[in-house]
């Protein structure tokens, strides 16, 4: 815990990051709270059609007259929730596969890792495309279509830190004192290789909103009347001419999302690493951080 | 350098297997199955019977599968359940448009992205590296189907030099107007090759610059320009044409949202209309192509990496 929050300080001493982070914040207890809002995403008002920003509609409205920023606000609910729900299952499904495969080697890791190598060989938008196709559009699907994507990375890189963890001293005395495979994996190699799972948490968030927000922007995502930025940016490309704005804003919020992120994986990785190093060098091994 | 591609077609052997298998057992998960997707959901108990049957469903699974396999290695893909053409003569018309935009992109990333790599390399912490990384980070973060929808309200719709819809026209039927229709979407897509191009290669460049040989070569006395065109930059380009070659493959079918956001004509713009209308013999038939070159270009850049290295040993 003591580790978790002077990582966490390291992280925010960059001022990039500490941007990175209170405008992820804000979205997000933006996006919790929105049902306190004095705002209504769904309220149509056909007098207000596609009028620009004012002090009223601070985002201006769409093509029924519904209020943009509420829509965005809104649709950060849908994005930070896939990113949630996707990054879940993807680490869900692919951490344990990376570590059963590095743990036992042999035929099991050739066959764990050919089925990752399949779910590697489509570019990530037309497979979750496809998985679409075949599941019907919903929620759910889009969901879980960003989710199984992300399970190679998570897979590979797990199974790349047992790898290298896998013949150090202290798995084998677990291992000589008659720990089983079980418990030797759990806990004794995986809490040992949290820290580029943890860069790819945040790596992964990124990438699920930005396919989320592509799925949708295809039509292919989350089905109306949910508000998703993708679905906006979509609709709002039909209305360049006369509401510039309309495909604009949503698409700075998305943007800022997505670099936020970005910035805040690229540090942690850099403070992760640097810590690594350190304790490496003084000898110190932290286990169970 | 045979048995380097022979051995490296077995790795590709059971993957490409399984992918094919997914693609084909795909149109079974589909609500109604194959023949409900044919003789629509109100068929009459004999019109089901003939489609079955002439369809093949009632030999065993694993026959249907390799009639399916052979014939779609044999080019024959099926037909559209839209437009009753050969699914095969479909793709083929949208392939050269797909190929032409991702050509363009890689150029487009190439010239963007080798001098922010260089120069962010040779002044390493410097304000320009500092700059030059923002931009790489930029480049990757600002979605595509959004970069290309500010460059349409720029160019089309307020200075209204482009169009705002990009039609395909082969470069030697009219290379002015290819060139206007192509540059938004390439453009669109080159800005974000430029990012991954040039973090990948400022990366490759430091590693490079700290190498001992360079140490030897300016101790030699040679000017700096030598040491960073002759030796470094050469050896830093060895790993890059890796990411060249697997951001093209990437591209074949990849490049889907830029096509949606230009209407441009492309295989990934063919395959969102099959999904759309559940043309799934079409759907199955994109996806195994674009599954196919994929495939293939990643087995080229290893093939050429390891004959333009003569470090690697692929004997």
């Amino acid at each position: 815990m003591q580790h978790t929050l002077a990582t966490f300080r390291r992280v925010l001493e960059s001022k990039g990051a500490l941007v990175g982070m209170l405008f992820l914040a804000t979205v997000a207890l933006l996006a919790a709270f929105v049902r306190f809002l004095p705002i209504d995403p769904l309220e149509q008002d056909l007098l207000m059609v596609l009028e620009g920003p004012s002090a009223e509609h601070w985002f201006g409205t769409d093509e029924l007259g519904r209020d943009i920023m509420a829509r965005v606000i809104e649709g950060a609910r849908t994005s930070l929730l896939t990113a949630v729900g996707a990054v879940s299952i993807a680490a869900l499904a692919g951490i344990p596969i990376g570590l059963a495969a590095g743990f036992f080697g042999g035929w099991r890791d050739a066959v764990l890792m050919r089925l990752v190598d399949v779910l590697m060989a489509l570019p990530n938008i037309l497979f979750a495309m496809a998985l679409i196709a075949v599941l019907g559009r919903s929620q759910m699907a889009a969901l879980v279509a960003v989710g199984i994507t992300g399970i190679p990375s998570f897979a590979r890189i797990t199974r790349a830190q047992v790898l290298s963890l896998r013949k150090r001293d202290f798995v084998t005395a677990v291992e000589a004192f008659g720990g089983s495979p079980g418990y030797s994996m759990f806990r004794t190699v995986l809490p040992n290789a949290w820290s580029p799972i943890l860069v790819q948490v945040v790596v992964l968030s990124s990438v699920a909103i930005l396919l989320e927000a592509a799925l949708a922007f295809l039509g292919v995502g989350i089905p109306p009347p949910t508000p998703s930025w993708g679905e906006m940016l979509r609709t709002g490309k039909s209305y360049l001419y006369e509401a510039p704005y309309y495909a604009v804003l949503p698409g700075i919020v998305l943007t800022l999302t997505i670099l936020s992120l970005d910035t805040l994986g690229r540090r942690l990785a850099t403070v992760l690493e640097d810590r690594h190093g350190a304790a490496e060098e003084t000898g110190l091994e932290e286990e169970g951080t | 350098m045979t048995g380097f591609i022979l051995r490296r077609l077995l790795q590709l052997l059971p993957v490409l297997l399984i992918a094919s298998l997914g693609v084909w057992a795909m149109i079974f998960a589909v609500p109604g199955g194959p023949v409900g997707m044919i003789v629509g959901e109100n068929a009459s108990a004999e019109q089901i019977q003939a489609a079955v049957e002439r369809l093949g469903l009632d030999r065993p699974v694993i026959a249907q599968y390799w009639s399916w396999l052979t014939g779609a290695l044999q080019g024959d893909l099926g037909l559209s359940i839209h437009s009753r053409e050969p699914v095969l003569d479909l793709i083929a018309q949208r392939f050269p448009a797909t190929l032409q935009l991702g050509l363009a992109s890689i150029v487009i990333g190439l010239v963007i992205g080798v001098p922010v790599a260089l120069l962010s390399a040779l002044f390493p912490g410097s304000w320009l590296d500092r700059a030059l990384s923002g931009w790489s980070a930029l480049a990757l973060g600002v979605p595509t189907f959004w970069l290309g929808i500010l460059l349409i309200l720029l160019f089309a719709v307020q200075l209204r030099w482009l169009p705002s819809a990009s039609a395909h026209v082969p470069f030697w039927e009219s290379p002015l107007d290819m060139l206007a229709n192509m540059l938004l979407p390439a453009l669109t897509l080159g800005v974000y090759v430029s990012g991954i191009f040039a973090r990948f290669l400022r990366a490759s460049l430091v590693g490079e610059l700290k190498a001992d040989y360079v140490r030897t070569a300016r101790s030699k006395g040679l000017r700096e320009r030598d040491v960073v065109g002759r030796h470094v930059l050469r050896n830093a380009m060895l790993p890059f044409v890796t990411v060249v070659g697997l951001m093209m493959a990437n591209f074949i079918g990849g490049a889907v949202v830029t096509e949606a956001v230009f209407t441009y004509p492309g295989l990934g713009r063919l395959l969102i209309q099959a999904i759309s209308t559940r043309d799934y013999p079409l759907i199955q038939g994109c996806i195994l192509v674009i599954l196919a070159v994929y495939v293939v270009i990643n087995l080229l850049v290893d093939v050429l990496y390891a004959y333009i290295d003569p470090r690697i040993d692929y004997g």
